[in-house]
Parts: structure tokens; C-alpha cells; sequence
């Protein structure tokens, strides 16, 4: 897998995020560093939900952190609307932040416990309303309302709420800027069942209510599923398959994807998951396999695989890249 | 029907705090039978890791625990009361969530395995260290001659657990009990941890207690599943009755909720209102009845007995999910707009 190459990127005028050849690695000592992502590119249209997957240590969240500038780096562009995002320093980016907001995993953690909610959700309104740092308190009535926390809990502090309500929190956080792209890190893994359906459709509710741009990062291949237009696998730093997520499920082409969807605990019957058993575990990014990166798992290996680096290439007429020297054959009735 | 090996009734676990009395756990009751993997599923806090930790006699002392547990004939809390030796870690052994921690972090992965043998077996230093890189090659590790000489913090996740199932398994165990072994790991780690621990179970002839809130995971690899909710079992089936035709509308709404890798994308799920209760304090009702679309005055009176068929499909509700009485009580709570405990109940966009 491994996959450089700029294939994937669309020429669409809807485009409003655009990520080329990006490049991060992390120094670790004595000289190495980590290839956390490893020339990645995609790109999102306005109004689209983006799923991110990919097992733990697969560059997935350093990706997204990498566009709001969390992590630096080393190589490559973002651009969005006309700014590259990768190169803004100082009152640039800071002007362009608001317009980027994240929610993350861990709900309670992510909000300061010292604080009442109501403070963690105005905190941005505060930095960034008019001159005076006046801002309605309506506004933050409105948020809380639409993300289910009754305005009346305010003078709360986070320690009060349960773990979804805390997530709900953050959203109304993360929204009170109106933003135009939200990037969710894994925001329902630390959620129950019954609470996650919960959050889902709101964050659903809350993309059509204020027209977000949405990145999604889940492991859960489900959860991706549902709530994704178009999904990007990552492998070790690299993407292997980019596509429309109803291509991508009834179609998967890579046998890393195929192992992926494999490993799920109760595979549905229309999903073909043949051919889709990879042995052994994640090599170390700070030594990547040369060639495909996914050479030591495939089982589909010649020795191409461990020379040349397979590049992303589209596959048909769907909106479907590949990168793969030997990506499985598909039937072509469906 | 097949030897019962574990039996357990009416297990009610309290935690006396500060803010009032936790039960933790309320009247489970269930049978295992030998060889059988029975899934318990559940949410946080719904009791089952405490069930779990009962049967291990882990919890601490301030637990106040009732009920029988019997285990191959003997009274597992006299056991308990006596302090006896070489039972759990034994004929009962656990795996845990999380292998970092449930690992010796300053000792070798070998001689942790080995300390087991040499405690509980009477094994020497030299024959146990020999058993242990054998049950390291058994468990899939690669190089187990190499890997006894590591400490945890330079194996994987994957790895880790692994040694963690080799040392439950040392003392060749008849029941192992795993509360959530593969959460904390991907989710191709997870199929192969699953395929471990179902053909290890199959080779020995061991039962299993598998704690999950993985619905997927349970209804692929147990053969009963119990579905707990506030500290008690709402229902248990069969795994396939009960993802097929479950009668507790906890059960059929937590499948509901579930996002399905068949369905397309942008299907609206149908979440559970609310959260689960305080477990502190509880009325004398339906624990379930404020979140549930099926409740009536009477849910809000008293709470359910298990009824259904002892050892087959049982379920704790007055008005069950997929029967006529229950089809009667979501009819009248959607034409009301409400539940009898004042929930908005609109109708599935698929019906029933």
C-alpha cells in the first residue's frame, strides 16, 4: 500500500480542502524519526463527510491534527480556500482557525473541569466576538438547546455530566464559531452503545443544520460506514484505497481493506470478505517496509511488492483509487 | 441436557458509599453448562464486570454479597470464606481489558507465566520456565524461546494479551472467565484473539464467560448470550433467538441502535432516549421502563419477574417486544405520544 501519488484529488470546484503529498514525521532520538503519514493526498467537497479508518498507529488522527496545525509539517500542502493551511505562522492562521474546529475522543477530558460549561462553550465567542469581547448569551442558549443540554445546566461544571453529554458539550463547543469544516476524532469509541447512536445523529443533525464539512476518524468500520459520502483506508502512514462509501464496502479492492472488513466480529452477508485474513501486526513506522508497506501482511505479495511503491490510481469509472500492485478481482456482476 | 458447571442464583452485590447503597448487581441468576461460552453484554455500569469479579472473588471487602455460586458442586462462597488456595487462577482464571496493566511491568513476560506454576503447581524454576515457553508457542506467539525473556512494555498489544491468555490457561482452568479481552486492540488483533480463545476453549474442554459490549463479538462467538441492564439480566437466550427475536426491549433496542455494516450510509439510527439510572436508591420499577417504548402503569409498579422458559429464552418485562402483548403496549404508547412514564414515543420509520 503505500500510496503517494495525487490521483485522488478531484478537479471539482466544490473541493474545500485539499490535501497534497502531505508528509509528518515525529524525531523520536538518536536520530530516527517516526513516518507517521508518508504522502498522503485527498481532498474534501464542501458539505461532505470524509471517514477516515485504519488501525491504531496508522497516521489517521495525525493526519487531521496536521490541518488544524496541532502537529507541524514536514512537507506537502492543505490547502483551503486558496490558503495553504501548512505554510500560514502567526495572525494568518490564527484568523483561519476558527473555521476548522475538532471534537475528540476522550469527552470528559477534552473539556476543562474547573469551568462551568457554559464558560467552555463561550470561550471562543469570547476571543473572537466584536472588539468589546461582547457576545450574545442567546447564542450560547442556542447551542446548548441544539446539542440537547438544557441552557438551565450552565452553571454546571463537566464533572456533572455523563459521558455523552460531556461529547455534546464539546460539540456545542466546537460549533460556536460556525465553523465550516468540523473534524471528529474518534468522537463516540468512548461511548456506550445506546449513547453513540445518540451522538451520531446529532452530529448528522448539527452537518445539515449549520452546512458543515465534516472528517471523520473511527476505527469502527460500522460507525464510518454510516455516517461517511466518501472513505479513505489508511495502512502505516499511507492511504491504500480511497472511494464513495457504498463503492468502497460492496467493492473493496485492496486486500488490506478486505482484511480490515474481514475482521469485523459479524460480517454482513453482503459484504464479500473473501480472501481477507492478514496474519501478524503493524510494522514499526520508524522502519517502514520499503515498497508496498503492507508487503510483511499481504497475502498477495510478488516481488514487485517489496521494490517499487504502488501508486494511487483510479480504478473503472467510480469514484474509487486504488493504490496496489495486485488489487483483488472483483466479479462484475453485482 | 450437559453436566451444569457453574450455577449461579439470586447473586446481588452491594457497595455501601457515602451518597447510599450501590447494587451493583440485583438477583442474577444463570447456569453454565460444561463447555458452553455464555456472552454477557451490557452497558458501563450495568454489572457485569462486578458479576464477573464476584465469581473471581475480587472485589473488596466493603462488597456485601448474597446469593449461591456453585462451581462443579462446591459452594464457591465457602471457598471464599476459608481462604482456600489454588482455586481461582486454577479451575477459574480471568483475562482482563487492558494487558498492560494486568502485566507485571518489571518483571519478564516467562517468569510471570512460570510464578503461576511454581505457586499453584509446585513446579521447579527450570520445568516451569520450560512450560511456559511452551504455552507461549501454544497461544500463537512467535519465538516463545525469544519472548520469555521480554517484559511486557516491548511486545504489542496483541502480543500482550496473548501472554496474559497463556497465563489464565497455565494451570489448565475448566472455566475462564475474559471481561472485555479484546477491547483495547484493533480490530484485526481482535479477530485473532477471538479465533485463540475459541479454539483453546474447544482443544481443553473449557467453559467461558465472554463480558462484552461488543454485540457483534457476542453473537459471534457465544452460545447463550445475557443481556444485563442496571445491575440485573433482562433477558437471556440462545445466541441466535436472541438477535433473531428478542423479547426485552432493552435487548431489541440496543440491536436497533447499532450502526450495520449492510445498511446504507446516512441510515438514521435509532438511539435509546435518556441514560441508564443511578443505581443508588432505585424505585420499585422497571429500571428500564423511563427509556422504554413499550412501558405501562404497570412497569412503574413493580419490577418484572423472569419469566419465559428457565434455561432457554428468559426476559424480565411485563409487556415483551415481538409478542401481541407487547405489539398492544407500543401501539397505545405511539398513538398516545408517550410512554406510561411520560417518554415521547413516535413510531420506527420501519414499523413495530
Amino acid at each position: 500500500m503505500a500510496g503517494s501519488g495525487q490521483a485522488p484529488l478531484r478537479d471539482d470546484p466544490n473541493v474545500l480542502l485539499s490535501i497534497a503529498d502531505l508528509e509528518i514525521e515525529f524525531p523520536v532520538g538518536k536520530g530516527e524519526v517516526v513516518h507517521a503519514v508518508s504522502g498522503i493526498s485527498f481532498d474534501v467537497a464542501e458539505g461532505e463527510t470524509l471517514g477516515i479508518v485504519g488501525e491504531s498507529g496508522c497516521g489517521k488522527s495525525t493526519v487531521a491534527r496536521s490541518i488544524i496545525r496541532l502537529n507541524s509539517i514536514k512537507s506537502g500542502s492543505v490547502d483551503y480556500q486558496g490558503h495553504n493551511l501548512a505554510s500560514l505562522e502567526g495572525e494568518p492562521l490564527r484568523k483561519i482557525r476558527p473555521d476548522l474546529q475538532m471534537i475528540f475522543q476522550d469527552p470528559i477530558s477534552s473539556l476543562n473541569p474547573r469551568r462551568k460549561i457554559r464558560d467552555v462553550i463561550s470561550e471562543g465567542l469570547a476571543v473572537w466576538g466584536d472588539e468589546h469581547g461582547a457576545w450574545s448569551q442567546d447564542r450560547i442558549e442556542e447551542l446548548m438547546v441544539a446539542v440537547g443540554i438544557d441552557p438551565k445546566f450552565g452553571a454546571r461544571r463537566p464533572h456533572q455530566f455523563s459521558g455523552g453529554q460531556c461529547q455534546r458539550i464539546g460539540i456545542a463547543r466546537a460549533l460556536a464559531l460556525d465553523p465550516k469544516v468540523l473534524i471528529c476524532d474518534e468522537p463516540v469509541s468512548a461511548l456506550d452503545v445506546s449513547v453513540q447512536a445518540q451522538i451520531l445523529n446529532l452530529l448528522q443533525d448539527m452537518k445539515e443544520r449549520y452546512g458543515l464539512t465534516v472528517l471523520f476518524i473511527s476505527h469502527d468500520l460500522s460507525v464510518v460506514k454510516n455516517v461517511s459520502d466518501r472513505i479513505i483506508v489508511m495502512y502505516l502512514g499511507k492511504a491504500c484505497e480511497i472511494g464513495s462509501a457504498e463503492e468502497l464496502y460492496a467493492r473493496p479492492r485492496h486486500p488490506y481493506t478486505r482484511a480490515l472488513l474481514a475482521s469485523i466480529p459479524e460480517p454482513a452477508p453482503t459484504v464479500d470478505v473473501s480472501e481477507g485474513d492478514i496474519a501478524g501486526e503493524l510494522p514499526s513506522p520508524i522502519n517502514p517496509p520499503t515498497g508496498c508497506r503492507f508487503n510483511t501482511r499481504c497475502g498477495h505479495t510478488t516481488d514487485i511488492c517489496f521494490t517499487d511503491e504502488p501508486m494511487m490510481q483510479r480504478v473503472g469509472d467510480a469514484d474509487h483509487y486504488l493504490a496496489c500492485h495486485h488489487p483483488v478481482e472483483i466479479a462484475v456482476s453485482v | 441436557m450437559a453436566e451444569v458447571q457453574l450455577s449461579v442464583r439470586d447473586l446481588t452485590v452491594r457497595f455501601p458509599t457515602e451518597r447510599g447503597v450501590v447494587e451493583a448487581v440485583n438477583g442474577v441468576t444463570f447456569d453454565l453448562e460444561k463447555g458452553q461460552t455464555l456472552g454477557i453484554v451490557g452497558e458501563s455500569g450495568s454489572g457485569k464486570s462486578v458479576t464477573a469479579k464476584t465469581l473471581m472473588n475480587l472485589l473488596p471487602r466493603t462488597a456485601e454479597i448474597d446469593g449461591e455460586v456453585t462451581f462443579e458442586g462446591e459452594d464457591v462462597r465457602k471457598i471464599a470464606a476459608e481462604g482456600r488456595q489454588h482455586f481461582w487462577g486454577v479451575k477459574m482464571t480471568m483475562v482482563f481489558q487492558d494487558p498492560m496493566t494486568s502485566l507485571n511491568p518489571v518483571k519478564k513476560c516467562g517468569e510471570q507465566i512460570a510464578e503461576t506454576l511454581r505457586y499453584h503447581m509446585g513446579r521447579d524454576k527450570k520445568t516451569a520456565l520450560a512450560e511456559a515457553v511452551d504455552l507461549l508457542g501454544q497461544v500463537g506467539i512467535p519465538e516463545p524461546a525469544k519472548r520469555v525473556d521480554q517484559y511486557p512494555h516491548e511486545l504489542s498489544g496483541g502480543l500482550r494479551q496473548r501472554v496474559v491468555i497463556a497465563m489464565a490457561l497455565a494451570c489448565e482452568p475448566s472455566l475462564l472467565i475474559a471481561d472485555e479481552p479484546t477491547t483495547a486492540v484493533d480490530v484485526t488483533v481482535q479477530k485473532h484473539l477471538l479465533d485463540l480463545l475459541d479454539r483453546l476453549r474447544r482443544e481443553r474442554h473449557m467453559s467461558m464467560i465472554l463480558i462484552t459490549h461488543d454485540l457483534g463479538v457476542a453473537r459471534g462467538r457465544c452460545d447463550d448470550v445475557a443481556v444485563m441492564y442496571a445491575g440485573r439480566i433482562v433477558e437471556r437466550a440462545q445466541t441466535e433467538t436472541l438477535f433473531s427475536d428478542s423479547r426485552h426491549p432493552y435487548a431489541d433496542a440496543l440491536l436497533r441502535s447499532i450502526p450495520r455494516i449492510d445498511q446504507p450510509s446516512h441510515t438514521r439510527l435509532e438511539p435509546i432516549p435518556g441514560r441508564p439510572p443511578e443505581l443508588i436508591n432505585s424505585p420499585v420499577q422497571c429500571a428500564y421502563a423511563p427509556r422504554c417504548r413499550y412501558a405501562q402503569p404497570d412497569c412503574l409498579d413493580s419490577i418484572p419477574a423472569v419469566q419465559g422458559v428457565m434455561g432457554t429464552h428468559e426476559f424480565a418485562c411485563h409487556h415483551p417486544a415481538n409478542t401481541d402483548r407487547g405489539r398492544e403496549a407500543l401501539a397505545a404508547n405511539v398513538a398516545a405520544g408517550r410512554n406510561a412514564a411520560g417518554l415521547e414515543v413516535i413510531g420506527y420509520a420501519g414499523g413495530n
